[in-house]
């Protein structure tokens, strides 16, 4: 199947510094990918060349047909109604389901007359996303959409996005610093660090391709390509990719999501792409 | 997108409609009322140049100062806050409140986006002043005839004609571009407000070489008899034809004038001429007007094409 967001070699650089350099990731058709990654790893950088917010310095960025881009602090018009806010994605985009947007607003009990000034922090970010994906989009970009919500707007936020993917060939990149966010929705998990692309791959996948091991920390690691290792007293546990080690006094398990992002995230030299073969490549 | 630009900026548009209305009543009512004043009041074969209209004149002139002091602060402040409201605010606020991100990434592109707002707000800014030159220019005949200000009164100048135009449309380019510098509200404001003054001064300065100054040599007065020429500099000429401009041993005493009298000056200034000497004046004479108005138009149009340039190239570069 061919990707929905497919980037080769892309580069950004804010005058001196490279915000994302040599990133080459693609993300499939139909999935809910996750961004994440620390604060200025590079994800906003990301998602702009995506969209076109930016020209990339090098590479190149490629959407398979319309994208929709929620950015982060879910901007809006704050002098304008939400029906006002609905008449400008009708009049700023080609493709526009205004009976679609009107409806979901209806069902998430927005009233259209309210100034978006005066919605919450939710509804505004259910606004946003409402705009996006009234222009049916094939990819829906959303930085950080769960940024400054309560735990409630939160789960309001993720179920409805969700519900929309059921009808439609959507596929969607979201970046969160939460991972626990995520965990349920996607599907699909890009790690970025330091402007540098770490994993890329689908989730199942690549936790069934890890394992946490712990065991005394005279055990053998060999055999095993080591992630991150972590001690906490004589009791290591470490993060390896394929198969055990053959030492047996390692006990193995499969790992969490957020142990497998952390694991990444505190070892940068090491890397989980397709078509990588070792680790810490 | 149209729909979009006009719900973005009514608030200016309908703002300065609203003046300019309040205006063109204000004018009109004083135009109304002056011709009813001449109509009641006007010795036969006034307004004119006879000394019976003298009172008339007079009494016109009074009408016509109140009112033209009540907008006669126009030529610099209105532009300045046509770049300010108008221009500054057009890009400036959209990266202030982050609202850029949503605008620039629906299906409009980027370049039509900036392209429909400027050639919109551009002309609402053009057509506002016109409107306002127009009206200028209509309701000063009633007050002025025979006496004309329009080019040597330079307030006056900048408020008919095309001036007033290209002035506001400069200004909110300018505005615009100051926008896309600091991507702020407040501080593009600043520079606008600022950049017209300065541009102001500047072209009120350049002014003088917008055509080479006439030259004429006076006898018995140091006064050009058209009060609306505009004066650009004066010298003496000697007897034997040499310009100078302060002349020397002329042999005529010089005397201080204490107080407003000019009598010592004066007595001065009519020895010299008795002694052969001219009084040679470089001006420009008010047929040069539509020449000075397209000129001026001219500079700030292509400053505005310049400015302009400048916003959508910044804008275009780097969206995000």
């Amino acid at each position: 199947m061919s990707p929905a967001l497919e980037a080769t070699g892309l580069g950004v650089r804010y005058r001196r510094t490279w915000a994302l350099r040599d990133c080459s990731l693609s993300v499939p058709t139909g999935r809910v990918a996750a961004l994440v990654g620390p604060n200025g790893a590079g994800k906003t950088t990301l998602m702009h060349a995506a969209v076109g917010l930016l020209r990339p310095a090098l590479g190149s960025v490629r959407v398979a047909g319309e994208a929709a881009f929620v950015a982060q602090d879910k901007p809006l018009y704050e002098s304008f109604t939400v029906a006002e806010m609905l008449a400008f994605g009708r009049r700023m985009n080609t493709r526009w389901d205004d009976a679609a947007a009107a409806d979901r607003l209806a069902r998430l009990g927005i009233p259209l007359k309210r100034k978006v000034s005066g919605l919450s922090g939710g509804q505004q970010a259910q606004v946003a996303v409402t705009l996006a994906l009234a222009c049916r989009p094939d990819l829906l970009v959303l930085d950080e959409p769960l940024a400054n919500l309560d735990p409630l707007a939160r789960h309001d936020v993720m179920r409805s996005i969700m519900a929309e993917m059921a009808g439609q060939e959507l596929t969607v990149l979201l970046s969160s610093h939460v991972v626990s966010d995520l965990e349920e929705t996607c599907d699909w998990l890009v790690v970025l660090n330091g402007g540098r692309l770490q994993v890329s791959g689908g989730i199942e996948e690549l936790l069934d391709g890890h394992l946490v091991l712990t065991g005394p920390d005279a055990a053998s690691a060999a055999g095993a390509q080591v992630v991150g290792a972590s001690r906490a007293g004589r009791q290591v546990s470490m993060l390896v990719r394929g198969a055990p080690p053959l030492d047996p006094r390692w006990q193995a398990r499969r790992p969490g999501l957020e142990e497998l992002v952390m694991g990444y995230l505190r070892s940068p030299e090491s890397a989980a792409l397709p078509g990588l073969t070792g680790v810490g490549a | 997108m149209i729909w979009v630009t006009w719900r973005q900026h009514r608030a200016q548009i309908l703002v300065t409609a609203a003046f300019l209305a309040l205006l063109g009543v204000l004018l009109l009512g004083s135009a109304v009322e002056a011709s009813r004043y001449v109509a009641e009041h006007a010795p036969p074969g006034c307004p004119g140049a006879a000394v019976a209209c003298g009172d008339l004149a007079v009494a016109l002139g009074q009408r016509y100062d109140a009112v033209y002091s009540i907008f006669g602060w126009m030529p610099l402040v209105a532009p300045a806050l046509i770049g300010a409201f108008w221009g500054a605010p057009l890009l400036g606020r959209e990266y202030e409140r982050g609202t850029h991100r949503l605008a620039w990434t629906q299906s409009v592109p980027v370049w039509q986006w900036l392209a429909v707002k400027l050639s919109l707000l551009g002309a609402a800014v053009v057509a506002g002043g016109l409107l306002l030159s127009l009206m200028v220019s209509l309701w000063r005949p009633v007050f002025r005839t025979g006496v004309d200000s329009t080019f040597g009164n330079i307030g006056v100048f900048n408020m008919v004609g095309v001036e007033p135009a290209a002035w506001w449309l400069y200004a909110f380019v300018l505005g615009t571009a100051a926008g896309t510098l600091f991507r702020r509200t407040l501080p593009a404001m600043v520079l606008v407000v600022a950049g017209v003054a300065v541009s102001m001064l500047t072209l009120f300065q350049l002014s003088d070489h917008y055509a080479e100054p006439a030259r004429t040599e006076l006898s018995g007065t140091v006064l050009l008899d058209d009060p609306d020429a505009r004066l650009v500099s004066a010298a003496w000429v000697e007897p034997s034809g040499r310009e100078v401009a302060e002349p020397a041993d002329s042999g005529c005493p010089r005397r201080v004038d204490v107080g407003q009298s000019s009598k010592n000056a004066e007595a001065w200034q009519a020895c010299l001429f008795g002694k052969g000497y001219r009084y040679a004046v470089y001006y420009h004479p008010p047929s040069r007007f539509w020449r000075f108005q397209w000129t001026e138009a001219g500079i700030l149009a292509l400053a505005s094409a310049a400015l302009g340039g400048l916003a959508v190239r910044r804008t275009l570069r780097r969206p995000g």
